[in-house]
């Protein structure tokens, strides 16, 4: 299994997709910090700290921006092996359509971890940038510190609601139905993301949970995590049925 | 007496009880009987079929490719030869048949048996962005079999050695055709499935796989079985051609029987086919040929292709000239599937 993730990882050798999901996780902190000096010099009287530009911060990466990247990522790694022809070399070796699947998604969920400490960090260090200027309220490492759990399970729960999106892209064998998918989702989550109903809607749900926001809204907080369980598993079995009884023409 | 019947009984008893052993040794004797036969054949396929909805694509094949012999599988596009590989290689799953590799049906431990089987199917795909040592590096890794030479050896073996640091997107056609045979031999398989080897090489790379596909089965009693649209290479290189039309395997002949079946003829040319003809008919009543126009094709008379030139001669017919030749395998292929090339 060491091997399949070395190999997974291994194939990202080189890829644009690296440099481009930085990129793409960096506009978070970038966006933090436009909004920090709009608040700054349009409303100097309010001080804001830290902890508020973290809290701030998980709204447009676990709903909008990051989202988006992650889905794009997924599209790529299970799209690859069919649009570069791969799987015709790799199946007959032999190597289990399971395993391989298997290696994918740890490679994913490495991946969206390691974003997701990218955008932590980003957000230190041009708050650090910000502090250096202007003077940040409450600007320390052990303040940034708390709020590394809650990015890291941040990452872990939006693995947990891509998983039809790999199904997407293995069946469609591209980036078009994915990308769209995750389009449509970000404007629901856009539109639910100050709505109670949002913790039934799982990729607002995941937000809710790493902000504890659930309980406080009047539902169960194990409701919203059967809700993104189901959506997981359901993505998790149709992207392994499908690559286990599909015939590679 | 009487005190001999139970000694008898005891033994007849005992005898008997040795029944289902000896059935049991029966059985696996019979067992290790059938393995040595099937055996013989490193791939054979029983009953094959493929279908996609109402189309039959593979229709109850039954190839029998011999261990250390080059089996060349010949069909036009679309005559089901691609889908029977890919069944072979787990790719496709068939709808009908079954499939024993090395004496074995390939679903029983697949992970052992596919670790002797070394393929390439139509255009081999890898990464693009990796270069081709580390596309190999991938394929060894996966296979559990990661060992440092095996990669450095394949590529010198196909002449891509110097251009190892090269991104496989930048390769030619020619250099991605030379990867996929590095990947499909690397890890020394005993059996290699090869689907259109040669597409993308130049005359010097063919020749150059042609020998070492060759080198392969003479030194290490590899068996190869491969399928080209180049009829004259299978023709240089097979023992033994299978012949796939519209989805089913019409012919599986040997190599050197197939030559002996071939007829000689010799080929006139001359300035009156119908005299010719005539000529033939007055005087050489036995002798197979055909006409047409001005070209006569006198079959499997050699010996009197002197005596039938002088005829021809005092009848006044100007003959410009007289070929000996041979039925080759595209002649054969095209009358085997009833007119047509292979293309």
């Amino acid at each position: 299994m060491l091997d399949l993730i070395f190999c997974e990882l291994l194939k990202l050798k080189r890829s644009k997709m690296i440099p481009i999901s930085i990129i793409g996780v960096l506009s978070t902190p970038m966006l933090m910090l436009l909004e920090a000096l709009q608040t700054h010099f349009d409303k100097p009287e309010l001080a804001f700290t830290l902890a508020d530009i973290y809290k701030n911060s998980v709204l447009y990466s676990m709903l909008l921006t990051n989202m988006m990247i992650y889905v794009a990522i997924t599209a790529f790694l299970f799209s690859r092996e069919y649009s570069e022809n791969t799987l015709k070399i790799i199946i007959p070796i032999p190597v289990s359509r399971s395993k391989l699947l298997i290696g994918k998604f740890c490679a994913l969920l490495l991946w969206i971890v390691a974003l997701n400490f990218v955008t932590w960090v980003g957000i230190f260090m041009v708050c650090g940038l910000y502090h250096i200027v202007f003077t940040l309220e409450k600007y320390s490492f052990s303040v940034a510190i708390e709020w590394l759990p809650k990015y890291l399970l941040g990452g872990i729960l939006m693995f947990l609601t891509i998983s039809p999106f790999a199904f997407a892209a293995e069946k469609t064998k591209g980036f078009v139905a994915p990308v769209i998918g995750s389009a449509v989702i970000v404007m629901g989550s856009a539109a639910l993301a100050n709505h109670d109903w949002g913790a039934f809607y799982p990729w607002t749900a995941i937000f809710f949970l790493v902000q504890g926001k659930i309980n406080s809204n009047g539902y169960i907080t194990a409701l919203s995590i059967i809700i993104v369980l189901l959506l997981s598993a359901a993505g998790f079995v149709l992207t392994f049925y499908h690559l286990n009884t599909e015939d590679l023409k | 007496m009487s005190s001999l019947l139970p000694d008898v009984t005891a033994d007849f008893l005992a005898f008997h009880t040795l029944d289902p052993i000896i059935n049991l040794l029966g059985e696996r004797i019979k067992k290790i009987q059938k393995g040595i036969i099937v055996m013989k054949y490193i791939i054979e396929t029983d009953h094959l079929t493929k279908r996609y909805g109402t189309n039959l694509v593979v229709n109850q094949v039954n190839f029998h490719v011999p261990k250390g012999k080059v089996y060349g599988l010949l069909g036009r596009n679309g005559a089901g030869k691609t889908t029977a590989m890919k069944m072979m290689l787990q790719l496709v799953f068939p709808t009908g048949g079954s499939i024993r590799l090395f004496g074995k049906d390939c679903r029983d431990n697949a992970t052992v048996l596919y670790r002797n089987i070394g393929s390439i199917i139509e255009t081999p795909g890898f990464y693009g962005n990796l270069t081709g040592e580390e596309n190999l590096e991938i394929l060894a890794r996966l296979r559990g079999q990661f060992c440092k030479n095996a990669v450095p050896d394949a590529l010198q073996i196909v002449g891509l050695n110097k251009e190892k640091r090269k991104i496989f997107s930048d390769y030619s056609l020619g250099m991605k055709q030379r990867l996929g045979i590095a990947a499909a031999i690397m890890h020394k398989p005993k059996l290699l499935i090869l689907d259109e080897p040669i597409n993308g090489l130049d005359p010097i790379g063919i020749w150059e796989i042609r020998t070492f596909l060759t080198k392969l089965t003479r030194d290490n009693g590899t068996t190869v079985f491969i399928s080209s649209h180049v009829l004259s290479e299978i023709e240089q290189i097979a023992d033994i051609i299978g012949v796939m039309h519209q989805g089913r395997l019409i012919e599986e002949v040997d190599m050197a029987e197939l030559r002996n079946r071939n007829q000689k003829y010799t080929e006139f040319e001359l300035s009156d086919g119908q005299l010719a003809v005539k000529i033939i008919k007055d005087h050489y009543r036995d002798t197979n040929y055909t006409i047409q126009e001005n070209t006569l094709r006198v079959y499997g008379s050699n010996h009197l292709v002197g005596e039938m030139n002088r005829d021809f001669a005092l009848n006044g017919l100007n003959v410009t000239k007289i070929n000996p030749l041979e039925e080759n395998l595209e002649e054969y292929f095209s009358k085997l599937i009833g007119g047509g090339g292979i293309a």
